[in-house]
């Protein structure tokens, strides 16, 4: 092995990276377009995970002795593939559930989806990008057609007049991404909208924009008063409106109702606020002659059940400001996980087929049917998303088996201890992982697994940007990437297809099953990709054949580059036009109430990923941020007598955790904050709710109402609290 | 099929309409709904930005929903409810079958008598009240060529038309009969806070003063008269004295009518469960208020009970709540607040009385919970006050904290001591780039190779740039220190 170029495992802004291995595995950061030289200290440090002290090297299996003891890849896989004949035979194959990650790589997303359709026949496959993308997902497709998370290149943001960020903490979450905004910073544009002064909403400060702190929960009333008063100065972009959106009549007559005193009622936002942003809005948009605005969405806003109706109150905004589809100007949703943009893609959804296909659509059947070799109506049907296929697990009717691959469901989870309790009910749980995480932890069998550093592939950026990860090491003892462990569980339950290991071959099976697809990967190959990468930018979707044909025959094939902007000319909708959608605010399914009196609401650390398996072993990231906090007011805090690191307990309808204090003034009186990134005691996903979004089955992780109290007396497993 | 006939299409009368259809998933209703005024709903609340020449007419109209079972008359006067036949009867005759009726037939201004006015036909050119969207338009545009206007009734509406008037530059002297402005709102310190800031808009006050009678000749009104005396002279006079629930046609019917059409908790008339009444016509148990939020809820509280369903809030808002969108005026009053504050024990109340800056604000207090706050010239307090009341959230142990902002505090022992990282993207501290500028490191990159500082999101590359100008020998300094 050698140095490699390659991207971050981290985030779905991939940041380019080099990997030196000179002296052991070393990052150092690439100047991609993504992050333009910039690292933050969770990419700089990943190498550590490559080789964490408890790193699984070998298959385990659950012993007599109720011990995982390590066995041999052969004892491993006949015992699952001995289970699931077992259980299919006595209860079907809906008996077997999969559930995926955002994290895999293309190749692997696209090949679990095969492998659940194909070797195990099931419709019960979803994956955690329901917790992630999936309200901005729904979103996306009703207005557009299509669900690329940036319609655009990150780095047009650096052209703009005006970027709303609604829920988004990319200071936090994406430290490099924030180099994009130093232009719209200078001229004064940037506006966020976040219950919390987080690093993001201080970038407004010093004349830099506006932040806007509304109660949790009311982003759509907010949205909606923006609405009202684009409206009522006549700023709609009428030409616009007219030529590429329907139904924006009915949208705008829904807003005459949100004037903006009456959402500073409901939202706790000044009137003169909302005026403020509304004229930056106005001013930077395109029929002002201004230079462009954008709208970008987060998790903070769609992490809810009613997340779909609020990103679509973003996207109307940005309609009436005439943003979408074009140059200079757009809506755009921030893509949370690695490969969160390509996983959505591929299968891993329980009502999908590869090239984000849905999995009802016959001719969608008939033509991945046949890239597979096999007959349409052999391909199961579709499944249920996550939350509910997590609720059903173990109970009568439900699945017996899961398999999980590339997440931590015990950890990031609403109401992670019913869903412990779920897991432990089970006849067989499987997980592969690159460490012992809390659900691994309770498996039946745990398969060991590569990572980044030591596999080749493709991930998708949240710019819809294909990108090459590259090997540069070689996985510790017995560790396998999961397209082998998929090809051999597939030969040993006798499933149709072909099932190849490599990457590249798997990703050109992938291309041929996205073909036609709206993610169109058909002139995509690794091949290609090594050819773009040394003009350094990737691939965008849709790439089809004919487009690379076109690069071959009449251009230079290294500049062969996808679509790097989506529906400049059209949207993806048989009318061309973008779909204004009516939406109206709706109390929280948890609302505050004299036993639970805060808003709670939930989000990430600088220095800790996702549910934290692999940030929390490494030791310069868990010195930086040891334990879960419970950010609150000093007020708050002065009434219950807690004081910054005293520990707290915070307790909801779903139950109790507990985390160290840190009293701030970036937080509203009414409102506490805790991380997710932990599991056990101090797990915030003890806390929220699985009700979900009745269109994307996204859970209220970002709304809970709760109570807080002083810990005085000694709390059981304290010390791993910190 | 149940026949529904709605009369009135309001905002509140729409809106009914719209949640009854919404909710009626089984198909039960098949609603008529007559509006008397020709253009379709609108925003009623808004019709004093219209005036304030804020946003233009259009941009208030409301949506006219469309549906399957729904036929709308508009510009169609229902004259008569026949509650032995169950039938309204409209102006052109038209009989229509009702099994429940809805009446939603709002309020109309209130005009007191006035000599000179007339009891009967048009009143003089000039004279106007504000309650319909045909009273907007003529009022905006009469305020073109106004060259003094006197606005009767410094209440809510008083108050936005005579800021509205003078935002476009007419001179307006507002008559208020009552000693103090906004008496059901405030009391006397803080309607007197709030009169400073009236004639700081140059608006002509006379409060403790009733009008008594009108002067007026051929072009239209020419002054208004005092009680004692004085006589103001004008060209445009905006009468905005109240309200009268608009319950003639219940009255003919027979329905027990007070001030409104007296109902029941559950919004039916006391003497015909056939019959409902809701929003401003309605009388209902605890009174009514005269707000829209009122209304609102109880359109969706009716629906419920017609659909047996639950119908989602949408957080319209407390019902209680009343926030003034005068330009230049600064009021939000919520819950139990100035003269509806009673002296009950538990209440405490907390007065920032500061009539110097312009400022009155107070915060009533029941049981660790905000249960009313009054708040003149408070800027963003006010928005932060109004969520703490409306989702009850717990008070400070202080309440005074309530009125400071994140500038007001020192953390003080409240907050551990945290040593700021001057990267924090790569938790680099202040002192360890300092040693790597002793150790040789003379430019940013030079300092991001050695520590990574400046790497992450590239917020601190300034500060590096101002460390490292200072030169390596203060910086050494910096860091001995």
């Amino acid at each position: 092995m050698g140095n490699a170029t390659t991207h971050c495992p981290y985030c779905a802004l991939q940041c380019g990276m080099t990997l030196r291995t000179d002296s052991g595995l070393r990052v150092e950061p690439f100047d991609f377009p993504t992050n333009q030289g910039g690292l933050c200290q969770k990419g700089w440090s990943s190498a550590v995970v490559t080789s964490v002290a408890d790193r699984l090297t070998r298959p385990l299996l659950r012993g007599a002795g109720r011990d995982l003891v390590p066995v041999s890849w052969e004892v491993a896989l006949d015992h699952i593939a001995a289970r699931i004949r077992d259980i299919q035979a006595e209860y079907g194959c809906d008996a077997i559930a999969v559930f995926g990650g955002g994290g895999l790589t293309n190749e692997k997303a696209y090949q679990l989806g095969k492998f659940a359709r194909l070797a195990l026949g099931t419709s019960k496959i979803d994956y955690n990008g329901r917790f992630c993308m999936s309200s901005a997902a729904a979103a996306a497709n009703r207005a557009f057609g299509i669900d690329r998370g940036l319609p655009f290149p990150v780095t047009d943001l650096a052209g703009a007049r005006a970027v709303l960020l609604i829920g988004s903490n990319p200071a936090e979450t994406m430290p490099p991404f924030v180099r994009h905004l130093d232009a719209v910073r200078c001229r004064g544009g940037l506006l966020v909208i976040d219950p919390r002064r987080t690093r993001t909403a201080a970038l407004t400060e010093l004349g830099s924009g506006v932040h806007l702190a509304p109660r949790p929960g009311t982003d759509l009333a907010l949205l909606l008063g923006l609405l009202h008063i684009v409206l009522a100065r006549d700023a709609l972009d009428r030409d616009y409106l007219a030529q590429r959106t329907s139904g924006f009549d009915e949208v705008a007559a829904i807003a005459v109702a949100w004037w903006p005193e009456r959402v500073e009622q409901v939202c706790g936002v000044p009137v003169a606020d909302l005026h403020r942003v509304a004229d930056v809005l106005i001013a930077a948009s395109p029929r002002a002659g201004g230079s462009g605005a954008y709208v970008l969405s987060g998790r903070g806003m769609e992490q809810s059940s009613h997340g779909t109706a609020t990103v679509t109150a973003a996207i109307n905004l940005a309609l009436a400001l005439g943003l979408p589809g074009r140059r200079g100007s757009r809506f755009g949703t921030l893509t949370g996980q690695g490969n969160g943009q390509g996983g959505r893609e591929h299968g891993q959804k329980a009502d999908q087929l590869p090239g984000y296909r849905h999995i009802e659509d016959p001719a969608s059947r008939k033509h991945i049917a046949g890239v597979w070799g096999v007959k349409p109506h052999t391909l199961p049907g579709k499944g249920v998303p996550a939350v509910q296929l997590l609720d059903s697990l173990g109970r009568p009717g439900g699945p017996r088996a899961l398999l999980v691959h590339g997440a931590n469901p015990v950890v990031s989870a609403p109401d992670a201890e019913q869903v412990s309790r779920r897991l432990r009910g089970l006849d067989l749980l499987v997980v592969a992982d690159v460490v012992p995480s809390e659900t691994a932890q309770l498996a039946e069998v745990v398969l060991p697994v590569t990572q980044w550093a030591e596999e080749e592939g493709t991930m998708t950026t949240l710019e819809g940007r294909i990108v090459r990860r590259r090997k540069a090491v070689d996985a510790p003892g017995a560790a396998q990437s999961e397209l082998w462990i998929w090809a051999e569980l597939a030969r040993r339950l006798g499933a149709p297809s072909v099932w190849p290991t490599e990457p590249a071959a798997v990703f050109d099976e992938l291309a041929r099953a996205s073909a036609g697809g709206l993610a169109d990967y058909s002139g995509v190959s690794h091949d290609a990709l090594d050819k773009a990468q040394a003009n350094n930018r990737g691939i965008y979707w849709p790439a089809t054949e004919s487009m690379l044909r076109f690069d071959l025959e009449q251009g230079d094939p290294a500049d062969h580059l996808g679509t790097p902007r989506l529906f400049l000319d059209r949207f993806a909708h048989p009318d061309g036009r973008a779909r204004a959608v009516v939406v109206t605010p709706r109390e929280p399914a948890d609302p505050v109430r004299r036993e639970a009196p805060i808003h709670l609401i939930t989000g990430r650390l600088l220095h800790h990923y996702q549910s934290g398996a692999q940030t929390r072993r490494v030791p310069e990231l868990l010195e930086a941020a040891p334990a879960p906090i419970v950010e609150l007011h000093p007020e708050l805090a002065r009434r219950h007598g807690i004081t910054s690191g005293a520990l707290v307990a915070i307790t909801t309808a779903r139950g109790t955790a507990y985390a160290r204090a840190r009293v701030s003034l970036d937080i509203r009186p009414d409102t506490v904050f805790m991380p997710f990134h932990w599991g056990g005691l101090g797990s915030a996903n003890r806390l929220t709710a699985p009700t979900t979004d009745p269109t994307s089955g996204m859970p209220d992780f970002k709304l809970a109402a709760a109570s807080i109290a002083l810990v005085t007396t000694a709390l059981p497993a304290q010390e791993v609290l910190a | 099929m149940t026949r529904l006939v709605v009369v009135g299409n309001g905002m509140v009368g729409a809106r009914f309409t719209a949640d009854l259809l919404a909710a009626d998933v089984a198909g039960r209703y098949r609603v008529t709904q007559f509006g008397a005024e020709s253009s379709q709903a609108y925003n009623r609340v808004l019709l004093s930005d219209v005036v304030s020449g804020t946003r233009d007419l259009g941009s208030i109209m409301m949506p006219q929903l469309a549906h399957a079972r729904l036929e709308t008359s508009l510009g169609s006067t229902v004259c008569e409810i026949d509650r032995e036949d169950r039938v309204v009867v409209t102006a052109d005759g038209r009989r229509t079958r009702y099994d429940q009726l809805v009446l939603a037939t709002g309020a109309a201004a209130r005009v007191p008598d006035l000599k000179g006015l007339g009891t009967a036909g048009e009143p003089p050119r000039g004279v106007r009240t504000l309650r319909t969207i045909d009273d907007a338009r003529g009022l905006a545009a009469a305020s073109m060529n106004s060259r003094s206007a006197v606005v009767l009734g410094a209440g809510v509406l008083g108050l936005e038309i005579a800021a509205g008037l003078a935002r476009r530059g007419v001179p307006v002297t507002l008559v208020h009969p009552a000693p103090t402005m906004m008496e059901r709102q405030l009391d006397e310190a803080s309607a007197g806070v709030l009169a400073d800031a009236v004639l700081g808009l140059r608006i002509g006050l006379r409060q403790g003063a009733t009008a008594s009678g009108i002067v007026a000749d051929e072009d239209g009104i020419r002054q208004v008269v005092l009680s004692d005396g004085e006589r103001l002279p004008c060209d445009l006079l905006v009468i905005a004295a109240g309200a009268i629930p608009s319950v003639a046609l219940a009255r003919r019917a027979g329905l027990v009518i007070d001030r409104g059409v007296v109902v029941t908790a559950g919004l039916a008339s006391v003497n015909d469960p056939r019959i409902f009444a809701i929003g401003d016509c309605a009388q209902p148990p605890s009174g009514s208020l005269g707000l829209l939020a009122q209304g609102w809820s109880q359109a969706r509280a009716l629906v419920a009970h017609l659909t047996g369903t639950t119908v989602p809030a949408d957080s319209v808002g407390t019902d209680d709540v009343v926030r003034l969108k005068a330009p230049g005026l600064d009021v939000v009053t919520m819950g139990i607040c100035g003269t509806r504050r009673p002296d009950l024990p538990g209440h405490r109340a907390l007065t920032v009385a500061d009539s110097g800056a312009g400022r009155h604000i107070e915060l009533v207090i029941h049981r660790g919970r905000l249960v009313g706050a009054t708040c003149i010239g408070a800027g963003p307090i006010a928005a932060q006050l109004l969520t703490t009341y409306t989702q009850r959230t717990p008070l400070p142990l202080d309440p005074l904290a309530l009125l400071l902002d994140r500038s007001a505090y020192d953390l003080g022992s409240a907050a551990r001591e945290e040593p700021e990282d001057l990267c924090r993207c790569n938790s680099v501290t202040r002192a360890r780039v300092l040693d790597a500028v002793a150790t040789g490191a003379h430019t940013v990159d030079e300092i991001a190779n050695q520590t990574r500082a400046g790497t992450g999101c590239g917020g601190c590359r300034d500060e590096l740039e101002r460390l490292l100008s200072r030169g390596d020998a203060d910086a050494a300094t910096v860091k001995s220190l």
